[in-house]
């Protein structure tokens, strides 16, 4: 039989002629060159990345059987209070070890920002301002409360300054390391714009460095400002997007903060280019070890907090930051989803409204959320109901760290930052050099040649 | 627990309802249970810290030997005990000075400060006779500060409000981010001046250096002498006879009127071609990016 020629029997579903598929030129990747060469600019979307890259999933927990003592999983006392910045003289004191992190008023609906602030109140636990400066109602709901100090300074107020529990500087996003922030013409509301001191309904692309310093050296003596303007009181945080981790915290913590915290590439936006979202940055279980290496390296172990944010979505991630050596969690996606997002409510229409099924939405740019939690259009703002959604944001808080117990007490420990890195072990290669556990069933950690004898 | 009557659970906070009903429940360090927030809780928005004071009551600081910490906290003192009027001698180039004053004050320094000079001040008067360092009035909301010699780079910052005005040259990257208020240079200004300004007005008296008004938003700038270029999306405009009946007022105001007068200043304002980037044709996002 000739190449190419038809069978007699049509015993095949497939094309037996067709050579096969391309790896590199799939079908999404095609339609995604014929959408950029019509629009002659980088796609935008929310959310964050969508390939795959070693996680939490890749790491497992070691509990106690008969080598280890376990401690009563739902009932015996595990302490979850955390100190952020325990040397200021006012220190950020958190009930559990999850905070809201820092979301804009502007990406998200005033009725989003006072039912997350409420939410983490009833928690315990802080919130955050995000870019554009404080939103009264968030503050007055907020019984902690962290300052963004943004390259953009959108709004940046030093009365506002005063009344916050924590600063934190905004140096760089996991979710898309190096660049600023984006906040589409559609969501620039009169309000959001005045906020801001901006034109309405422009296209914001907020700068990516500070404005007042460039480097390290000048960032020392900025904290040194904000230190002097609010009277050495409360604790100063960097946010550093996860990159070159190791070198980076090591020159965070030259600069003396109070606290530290890593994004992981996993982390969301609002905004941003697709590309940023799936191209920068490093996973969590790799930053996060590096950090804690950097922080002890330089003996400021319980002086400097380390705080982990990026693809944190149950427990179990929780659990396993902590154990990696990170103090506390944030989370923002995860929240958000607290909140609605991506839910099927009977007044949204996905299709209809934005163009997809729920659970496959990422379109917070465009402002149409239609669960009114990334927008500003006031119809779909009245879909989030402020007391409700803050009560899921209190439970599912609560859950976090009722999951994360479960497993601080199986691996034995009555506080759950006596997790260590000894209680996980990796399911991949991957996960075992990143986060440097051994690899599940063996005594080898890649990357180390005697893990027992370091 | 038959001994409580309903009545009585209801006076009672969560709490103690579930003390008093023997139950135990999941407990999260320190606190337990669902904590009820208040709306009202007004402590949140105190601003614990207006003192009334007099311009007329006058005292001087030596600043020799004490820390910055040291400096602007004797300052607050000196406000809380009503003087108005505070001098601050040698000040021997401290970085963070003065700080953070959110209130009236006629605050003099005598000599030269280091970084962040009066950055994040919302109110008083400052007179610096010396030179100071990077990011002077960073952030600054309202009042004025004049400064007698030169000033380093980043001057005025993220400034929202205020006069601030340099008689000597500054550095580079004046105004960046500038929000609002204004900035008057009596020398030269250095590269990337008001780059992505929002708001705000900004007069430099002698020269410009490369790439002035990058990425701005709004505001204007006025240049008296040469610009060595514009930056992406800054184009010049007609300078009008509000602008000059401003820019007359302003630096008489401040004694820096040019001998030549003000028209041939050149003023600068955004192209607002990066507005609405998306909008527009591809051979024009060529030309801005």
């Amino acid at each position: 039989m000739a190449d190419g020629d038809m069978p007699k029997k049509p015993a095949l579903a497939r094309d037996v002629n067709r050579i096969g598929d391309s790896f590199i030129f799939p079908p999404r990747v095609m339609d995604d060159i014929h959408i950029k060469s019509e629009l002659g600019r980088y796609r935008m979307r929310g959310f964050s990345l969508f390939k795959k890259i070693p996680h939490w999933d890749d790491l497992t927990f070691m509990p106690g059987t008969l080598t280890r003592f376990v401690i009563e999983g739902y009932r015996e006392k595990c302490d979850t209070d955390v100190k952020i910045g325990p040397r200021a003289k006012r220190p950020l004191e958190l009930d559990i070890p999850i905070y809201i992190t820092g979301m804009s008023f502007g990406a998200l609906s005033y009725e989003a920002k006072t039912a997350l602030a409420r939410g983490a109140t009833m928690a315990g636990t802080a919130t955050c301002s995000g870019e554009g400066g404080m939103i009264p109602d968030e503050r007055r709901y907020s019984s902690k409360w962290f300052y963004q100090c943004i390259q953009s300074r959108y709004g940046f107020n030093p009365n506002h300054l005063v009344l916050a529990d924590g600063c934190e500087f905004f140096i760089g996003q996991g979710c898309k390391v190096g660049l600023g922030g984006h906040l589409m013409g559609q969501k620039v509301t009169d309000q959001v714009a005045e906020m801001r001191s901006l034109p309405a309904g422009i296209d914001q692309r907020s700068p990516a460095r500070h404005p007042d310093w460039l480097g390290p050296d000048d960032l020392a003596l900025k904290i040194q400002e904000i230190r002097e303007a609010t009277d050495w009181q409360i604790p100063i945080q960097l946010k550093l997007g996860a990159a070159r981790v190791y070198d980076d915290v090591r020159m965070a913590v030259k600069c003396d903060p109070d606290s530290i915290y890593i994004d992981g590439m996993e982390g969301g936006t609002g905004a941003g280019p697709h590309l940023a979202t799936e191209d920068t940055g490093v996973p969590g279980i790799a930053a996060i070890r590096q950090a804690r290496k950097a922080i002890d390296d330089l003996g400021k172990r319980g002086e400097i907090t380390l705080i982990y944010a990026g693809g944190i979505r149950n427990g179990a991630d929780v659990a396993k930051a902590i154990a990696l050596g990170a103090d506390a969690i944030a989370i923002g996606h995860s929240a958000m989803m607290a909140l609605n997002c991506n839910k099927d409510i009977p007044e949204a229409n996905y299709p209809e409204e934005i163009g997809a099924e729920p659970g496959y939405c990422y379109h917070c740019h465009t402002g149409r959320c239609p669960v009114g939690v990334a927008t500003q259009d006031p119809v779909l703002r009245s879909r989030l109901d402020p007391d409700e959604a803050a009560e899921r944001v209190y439970n599912f808080l609560h859950t976090l760290t009722i999951e994360a117990q479960l497993f601080a007490r199986a691996c034995g420990k009555t506080n759950l930052h006596s997790l260590e890195p000894e209680d996980l072990a990796a399911l991949t290669m991957e996960a075992s050099a990143m986060a440097g556990v051994p690899l599940a069933g063996t005594n080898h950690t890649v990357g180390i040649e005697d893990y027992h004898h370091l | 627990m038959a001994s409580v009557t309903d009545a009585e659970l209801k006076e009672m906070t969560q709490e103690e309802r579930v003390k008093a009903l023997g139950m135990t429940t999941e407990q999260l360090t320190g606190k337990s249970l669902y904590i009820e927030f208040d709306p009202d809780a007004e402590e949140r928005f105190t601003y614990p810290w207006a003192p009334d004071v007099d311009f007329n009551k006058r005292t001087e600081l030596d600043c020799d030997g004490l820390t910055t910490t040291e400096v602007n906290a004797k300052v607050r003192d000196l406000m809380n005990e009503g003087y108005g009027t505070v001098v601050l001698q040698n000040p021997r180039g401290m970085h963070s000075l003065g700080v953070g004053i959110l209130n009236k004050l006629n605050l003099i320094i005598e000599g030269s400060t280091g970084y962040f000079a009066v950055g994040l001040i919302d109110g008083p008067n400052v007179r610096i006779n010396g030179r100071v360092g990077w990011s002077c009035g960073e952030n600054m909301m309202s009042g004025t500060v004049m400064i007698e010699k030169n000033a380093g780079s980043t001057f005025g910052a993220a400034m929202r409000g205020g006069d601030l005005v340099c008689r000597g040259s500054v550095g580079s990257r004046t105004g960046i981010d500038q929000k609002g208020g204004t900035i008057i240079v009596g020398g030269d200004t250095g590269a990337l001046s008001g780059f992505m300004m929002q708001r705000g007005r900004m007069v430099v008296c002698g020269n410009a250096g490369k790439n002035l008004g990058d990425s701005m938003y709004d505001g204007t700038i006025y240049v008296g002498g040469e610009i060595k270029s514009l930056g992406v999306d800054a184009v010049t405009a007609e300078l009008t006879d509000l602008d000059k009946a401003w820019l007359t007022r302003k630096l008489k105001q401040y004694g820096m009127m040019p001998d030549k007068g003000v028209d041939h200043f050149t003023k600068v304002v955004a192209g607002k071609m990066l507005w609405n980037y998306d909008n527009l044709e591809p051979n024009e996002k060529k030309l801005i990016l």
